[in-house]
C-alpha cells in the first residue's frame, strides 16, 4: 500500500483525497449494481442462452431490490444507530445484546398485553424502544462516568445482554404471528414491504437529527475535537450519553422489524448484526477517527453490504465466502479512508 | 497505604479471598483430585488468555482470538489423518500467520486493532467454514490417540495438559521477561510515542506480539479439537469474553505496559473460582456470560491507566 494522498495530489483540483474518500462508495455501489448482472450475462454467454444485459437479469429487478431491501432494513437502522456514535470518534458494540434483549423483551409483552396490534399490545413497541433507550443509556455511562474505552464498554455491555437475554427466555423462541404486526413484511406499497418504507422512515429522522437539530450537531463537534468541543463550553459528557441513548432507541427498531421480518424473537435475533453493521458504517465513508460522514454514507454502506451479500448468492457463490469477504471489505475501508498525516500510532 | 501501592497485589488477594469463600460455603471444593480436574478443564482457556496478554500488553487488544481457535479445530480435524502428530505444527503456524497479518493491519494499514482483529475473525470463520464444509466433523478414534492421547495420561499424579500449560507459561515468562523482545514490548505498552522516538522498530514487535496471540490461540484451538474429537467453526465460542476477563482481572490493564503472562495465570484462576462457584450456587451455565460481562467491567475499571488516555476516552 503506498501512500494515498501522494498518488492523487498530483492529478490537482479534480481528484483530490477528500474527493475521492467522498464518492468512492456511492461509486462502488453502482459498480456492484452492474457487476452482478455482468456475471449472469456471462454465464449465459457462455452456455448460449440469449441474454439482454441488465434485462433479464435476476438480480438486476424489482423482486430483488426488495429482497435485498428486506434484507438491509433491520441491519439499516442498527448501522444508523451506531452512525452516531462512529461520528463522536467512539464506536458501540453492544447492539447484539440489546437487540436481543429489546425483540425478546417486545415479545414477551406484546403476547402478554393481548397479541395483537389492535390491542393494547400495541404498548409492547414504545416499551422496546424504552429499554432500547436504557440500555444505550446504561451503556453511555459506564464508559463516560468510569472511563472505560467505548469499544470495550460496549463490548462487556454486549455480552451482558447476550446474556440477559438468554436467562429471560431460557434459550425458547418466541412466535409473533400477529397478522397485523406481520404485515411489516407481507404488506407491500410500491412493490417494497413496509418495513423498508419504516426504515426509510427512520432514516429521515436521523438525518434530520444529524443535520437540524444541536445535539447532530454537538455530535460531529466532538469527533472533530473533543478537547475543543470540551473548552469552547460543550458538555461533552452529556453529549456522548446521549449518543448512545438515541444509538440504544436505533438498536431497539431494528430489533423490531428483525422480528417483524422473521416472526420469531430470541436471544439469537442479535447474532451478526455487530459486524455487518460496523462494515456497512466504516465502508459508506464514515471514519473511525470520528466528525465525518454520517446517515447517507451509512445508508450507501448497507447498500454495499447487503448487494454483496444478495449478488454472492445471485451468481452462486457459496455462503461461507461472504464473512471473508466482509472481513477484507473492512480492512479495505479502513485502511482507505485513514489520513495517514493526521494519525501518529494506532493501538 | 495508598491504593496505587496495593494494586499489583489485587490479582492474588482476590484469588484469595474468592477460594476462601468458596471454600468455606462449600469444603469439597479443596478435595484435591477435583480441584486437580477444574485445573486442567481450563488448561485451554488459559493458553488462549496467555496468548492474548501479549496483545492487551502492547495496548491493543486480539478479538479473533476465538475465531483462530474454531478455525484451527477444523484445520485439525481435516489433516489429523495426513499429518499425524505434525498437525500441531500447522495449526500454531495458521494461529501464528492470522495473527502476524492481524497485526500488519494493525501497524502499516492504521486499522485500530479491534476492527483488525474483528475482521480477521471473520475471515477466519471464512476458512473454517470452507475446510469443514460447514459440518461438525469428527477425528478418528485411533488416530487421534495415536497422535494426542499422550496429552490426557498424568505421570506421577500430573496430567500432561498441566505440563503443557507451565511449559508454555515458562516460555511466554521468558519471552517476557528475559529477552529484548520482551524488554520492547514493555517499552512500546508503557509508552509507544517514547519508544518510536527512542529508535525502537514499533512495528515489528507489535506484529509479533499479535502473531503470539494467534498462535497461542492457535494452540488452544488444537487442545480444543483434540479434547473434544473433533473440528466445528462454533466450538470454541463463548470463550474470547472468558480470555479478556482472565487477562484483566489478572491484572493487565486494557492500556498495556503493566502485568503480564503470570498475572494471567492468576486471572485465568480467578475465572475457574468463579465458574466453580457459579456451579455450585446453582446459577445455569446461561446467566454465566452476565456475571462474566459485570466481572468484565468491573476489572477494566479498576485496572486501567487513566493517566495514559490523555483525558480523551473515546
Amino acid at each position: 500500500m503506498t501512500d494515498m494522498s501522494a498518488q492523487t495530489e498530483p492529478l490537482g483540483g479534480l481528484l483530490t483525497r477528500d474527493r475521492i474518500v467522498k464518492w468512492a462508495p456511492i461509486l462502488v455501489l453502482v459498480a456492484l449494481v452492474l457487476l452482478f448482472p455482468f456475471f449472469e450475462f456471462l454465464e449465459d454467454l457462455l452456455e448460449g442462452k440469449d441474454h439482454f444485459y441488465l434485462l433479464d437479469s435476476r438480480f438486476f429487478s424489482i423482486r430483488n431490490a426488495a429482497r435485498i431491501g428486506i434484507a438491509a432494513a433491520p441491519a439499516l437502522m442498527v448501522a444508523v444507530g451506531v452512525t452516531f456514535i462512529i461520528i463522536m470518534g467512539s464506536i458501540d458494540l453492544s447492539m447484539e445484546g440489546t437487540i436481543s434483549v429489546c425483540a425478546v423483551l417486545f415479545a414477551f409483552a406484546f403476547l402478554g398485553w393481548g397479541g395483537t396490534l389492535a390491542s393494547w399490545a400495541w404498548l409492547a413497541i414504545p416499551t422496546a424502544l424504552l429499554v432500547g433507550a436504557l440500555l444505550g443509556f446504561v451503556n453511555g455511562l459506564i464508559h463516560v462516568r468510569l472511563k472505560i474505552p467505548s469499544f470495550m464498554a460496549s463490548l462487556a455491555m454486549g455480552f451482558v445482554g447476550t446474556g440477559f437475554a438468554l436467562v429471560l427466555t431460557g434459550g425458547d423462541r418466541l412466535r409473533v404471528e400477529d397478522e397485523l404486526f406481520r404485515s411489516l413484511l407481507t404488506e407491500r406499497w410500491l412493490n417494497f414491504p413496509i418495513m423498508c418504507h419504516v426504515a426509510l422512515a427512520f432514516l429521515l429522522l436521523a438525518w434530520f437529527i444529524q443535520s437540524h437539530t444541536a445535539l447532530g450537531r454537538n455530535f460531529y463537534a466532538v469527533g472533530g475535537g473533543e478537547q475543543l468541543a470540551q473548552s469552547s463550553g460543550l458538555n461533552v459528557a452529556r453529549v456522548r450519553v446521549m449518543g448512545f441513548t438515541l444509538a440504544g432507541i436505533f438498536f431497539a427498531v431494528g430489533a423490531l422489524l428483525a422480528v417483524g421480518r422473521i416472526g420469531i424473537a430470541e436471544t439469537a435475533t442479535g447474532n451478526n448484526f455487530m459486524f455487518v453493521s460496523i462494515t456497512a458504517v466504516v465502508v459508506g465513508g464514515t471514519a473511525l477517527w470520528g466528525g465525518i460522514g454520517g446517515v447517507w454514507n451509512t445508508l450507501v454502506g448497507v447498500l454495499i453490504v447487503n448487494v454483496i451479500n444478495n449478488g454472492m448468492v445471485v451468481i452462486g457463490l457459496p455462503s461461507y465466502v461472504q464473512d471473508g469477504v466482509l472481513g477484507t471489505l473492512v480492512i479495505l475501508a479502513v485502511a482507505l479512508s485513514t489520513n495517514r498525516k493526521s494519525v501518529t500510532f494506532v493501538k | 497505604m495508598n491504593l496505587e501501592r496495593i494494586k499489583p497485589h489485587f490479582p492474588w488477594m482476590t484469588l484469595l479471598a474468592l477460594v476462601c469463600v468458596v471454600g468455606a460455603a462449600n469444603p469439597a471444593f479443596f478435595d484435591p483430585l477435583g480441584l486437580l480436574s477444574l485445573v486442567t478443564d481450563v488448561v485451554p482457556l488459559f493458553i488462549m488468555a496467555l496468548g492474548m496478554t501479549f496483545a492487551i500488553y502492547i495496548g491493543g487488544i486480539d478479538l479473533s482470538a476465538q475465531q483462530v481457535a474454531n478455525m484451527v479445530t477444523v484445520v485439525a480435524t481435516v489433516y489429523l489423518s495426513q499429518f499425524g502428530i505434525g498437525v500441531a505444527g500447522i495449526c500454531i503456524l495458521a494461529g501464528f500467520v492470522f495473527g502476524a497479518v492481524s497485526g500488519y493491519v494493525t501497524t502499516r494499514l492504521y486499522v485500530p486493532s479491534f476492527v483488525s482483529t474483528l475482521a480477521m475473525g471473520f475471515v477466519a470463520l471464512s476458512a473454517a467454514k470452507y475446510l469443514s464444509g460447514q459440518r461438525a466433523l469428527s477425528m478418528d478414534v485411533t488416530e487421534r490417540n495415536t497422535s494426542f492421547g499422550w496429552m490426557f495420561d498424568s505421570t506421577v499424579g500430573v496430567p500432561h495438559q498441566l505440563a503443557i500449560a507451565a511449559a508454555l507459561l515458562a516460555f511466554a515468562w521468558f519471552l517476557q521477561t528475559r529477552t529484548s523482545f520482551g524488554r520492547a514490548l514493555k517499552a512500546v505498552g508503557s509508552g509507544e510515542l517514547a519508544a518510536v522516538a527512542s529508535g525502537l522498530n514499533v512495528d515489528r514487535v507489535k506484529i509479533l506480539a499479535f502473531a503470539i496471540s494467534g498462535a497461542f490461540a492457535g494452540i488452544a484451538g488444537l487442545l480444543f479439537s483434540v479434547k473434544l474429537s473433533g473440528g466445528d467453526a462454533n466450538l470454541a465460542n463463548g470463550f474470547l469474553l472468558l480470555a479478556i476477563v482472565a487477562v484483566l482481572v489478572g491484572g493487565t490493564p486494557l492500556t498495556g505496559g503493566v502485568g503480564g503472562v503470570v498475572n494471567t495465570a492468576i486471572g485465568t484462576l480467578i475465572v475457574m473460582v468463579i465458574r466453580a462457584a457459579m456451579v455450585y450456587l446453582e446459577i445455569s451455565a446461561t446467566q454465566q456470560q452476565m456475571v462474566f460481562g459485570v466481572v468484565l467491567i468491573v476489572a477494566i475499571a479498576l485496572t486501567i491507566d487513566r493517566s495514559k488516555l490523555s483525558g480523551v476516552v473515546k
